[in-house]
């Protein structure tokens, strides 16, 4: 059986006026579908280059991705994007028509996107505020709205650079957890890069520690089998967060 | 509504001081027939207005100007767009607006005269010609300036080529095309009162030129308060047009 998703050896490496840097090598990972992956790993460790990749937007310089068998060759509306920022909203739509942005690429009717768009606010709790701008909403609820505006387009998969991390802590937590039941409601497969290990316990079946590069790569998968929602106090949790720290800790301080 | 009112408040307060300084100023400062208190100013005024010879001059200025401008912003803006999304077309384009926007349209009043005349062709042309050059520098500079993250955005949510160009550079641009335009409006009165000075037959320029002549400092004055205050409210029409499209309006949809 094929996996859903494969990282077969893809390697990247960047030609700048600096010379050659190779960011990412040798990066090997299958996901099934379904899961909820998370990548974590030290700032600059190659983590938004390997999402790119899988979204399509950059070409791997080593290596194969395929998703389903098939190569990823540029981006396509099976891989819903939320991106590390907010830039990527439309500033001059509000936010009910940012959602239904893909529907209307795909022509979809003026009501019956309305429909689908409202049924998306109600899910990321924006119920009401459809007619608002991006100029008019928080940095959380402009983040809700890219995660409605990827779901809506029902892609087969999503990934998600960071989308927390310009958040203050309590607004995170909040969305972390409307996050996870979206999730254990649709089951889509999720690849969420972040650098906050508690986030990742909370969100992820697997989580995957990334090593520092250059030559960043996958140093260990390390699969967390706990029941959603999960108990942040409990003893199983804090053995996922230490085992996952350790490995973090090892890749700050490499001569510890 | 409060803040809107303080904006008004504060016009009408900021022109009446302007008067009262300029009163002051003709009464004690150069007290000289050369420069008249706003009063008899405002009387020659009211005197032009009823004998409808205020309204011929504005008119014919503004007419120039706004077909001279629609035409400048037609051409300017597709040619930006192209600049801005297609290489090749901007290596080979680029030159031209680099060349061409250092010739300033005062400089082509002569060659349009001899070629257009001094009828309304010149001036129109010398209008499209100071107006197009701006546009296609700022609609190129907004193509440039669309958020790498909004292309992406559209392209995973299924965007072809010309969906990410039509629903997302574009309007990302509208308010860059805007802003252009807002300054070739400026640049376009420079240039009308420039050619109407020295080839025509009507318009505020002929106005101010006639006025020398005859030494009726009054009838200057009145010109110069005409493009000032035409110059404003133009002005005030591409703000709000620009604030309405960076921000919440919704024009494509
Ligand atoms: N376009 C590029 N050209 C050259 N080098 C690049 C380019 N993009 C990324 N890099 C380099 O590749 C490395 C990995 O970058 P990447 O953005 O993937 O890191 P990251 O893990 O996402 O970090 P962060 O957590 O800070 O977002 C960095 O050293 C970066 O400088
Ligand atoms: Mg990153």
């Amino acid at each position: 059986m094929v996996a859903f998703v494969e990282l077969d050896g893809v390697g990247m490496t960047f030609r700048g006026r600096t010379g050659a840097y190779e960011a990412v090598r040798d990066f090997n990972l299958e996901l099934s579908e379904g899961e909820f992956f998370c990548l974590l790993g030290t700032s600059g460790c190659g983590k938004t280059t390997v999402m790119n990749m899988l979204a399509g937007f950059d070409t791997p310089t080593a290596g194969q991705i395929r998703l389903e068998g098939k190569p990823v060759r540029g981006p396509g509306a099976d891989r819903g994007v939320v991106f590390q920022g907010h830039d990527s909203l439309y500033d001059w739509l509000t936010a009910r028509d940012n959602i239904a942005f893909g529907l209307r690429l795909r022509g979809m009717g003026a009501r019956e996107r309305r429909a689908v768009a409202d049924r998306f606010l109600n899910m990321v709790g924006l119920t009401g505020q459809g007619g608002k701008h991006p100029s008019e909403l928080s940095g959380g609820m402009k983040q809700r709205i890219q995660i409605a505006r990827a779901l809506a387009n029902d892609p087969r998969m999503l990934l998600m650079d960071e989308p927390f991390g310009a958040l203050d802590a309590m607004t995170r937590a909040v969305l972390q957890a409307e996050l996870s039941r979206i999730w254990s409601e649709n089951r889509k497969t999720v690849l969420f890069i972040t650098h906050d290990i508690e986030e990742a316990c909370a969100l992820a079946t697997r989580v995957g520690v990334m090593k520092r590069g250059p030559g960043g790569t996958l140093k260990a998968v390390v699969p967390i089998d706990l029941p959603f929602p999960r108990e942040r106090t409990s003893d199983a949790f804090m053995a996922s967060f230490r085992q996952v720290h350790e490995l973090i800790h090892a890749e700050i301080h490499p001569h510890a | 509504m409060h803040s809107r009112t303080a904006t008004v408040i504060g016009y009408v307060l900021g022109f009446a001081l302007l008067f009262v300084i300029w009163h002051l100023a003709s009464q004690y400062l150069v007290s000289s027939v050369l420069f008249p208190s706003p009063f008899p100013v405002f009387e020659r005024g009211w005197v032009l207005l009823e004998e409808g010879l205020l309204q011929e001059s504005v008119w014919a200025s503004m007419r120039r100007i706004i077909q001279g401008f629609l035409l400048g912003s037609a051409i300017g803006i597709p040619i930006g767009l192209a600049i801005g999304s297609f290489r090749p077309v901007r290596l080979l384009l680029e030159p031209w607006t680099e060349f061409f926007r250092f010739i300033p349209a005062v400089a082509m009043i002569t060659v349009s005269v001899i070629w257009f005349g001094i009828g309304e062709e010149s001036k129109i042309f010398l209008i499209a010609y100071t107006t197009v050059f701006v546009v296609v520098i700022a609609t190129a500079a907004g193509v440039g300036a669309v958020g790498r993250d909004k292309i992406r955005a559209a392209q995973c949510l299924g965007a072809n080529k010309l969906q990410v160009f039509a629903l997302v550079a574009l309007p990302a641009t509208v308010p860059y095309i805007l802003t252009g335009m807002r300054l070739a409006m400026a640049n376009a009165f420079v240039t009308i009162v420039a050619a109407e000075l020295v080839a025509s037959n009507d318009g505020l320029g002929k106005m101010l030129w006639d006025a020398r002549l005859f030494m009726q400092v009054e009838d200057i004055f009145v010109a110069l308060i005409s493009l000032g205050l035409l110059g404003f409210a133009t002005d005030r029409v591409f703000r709000l047009l620009i604030r309405a499209f960076a921000g919440r309006f919704n024009p494509t949809m």
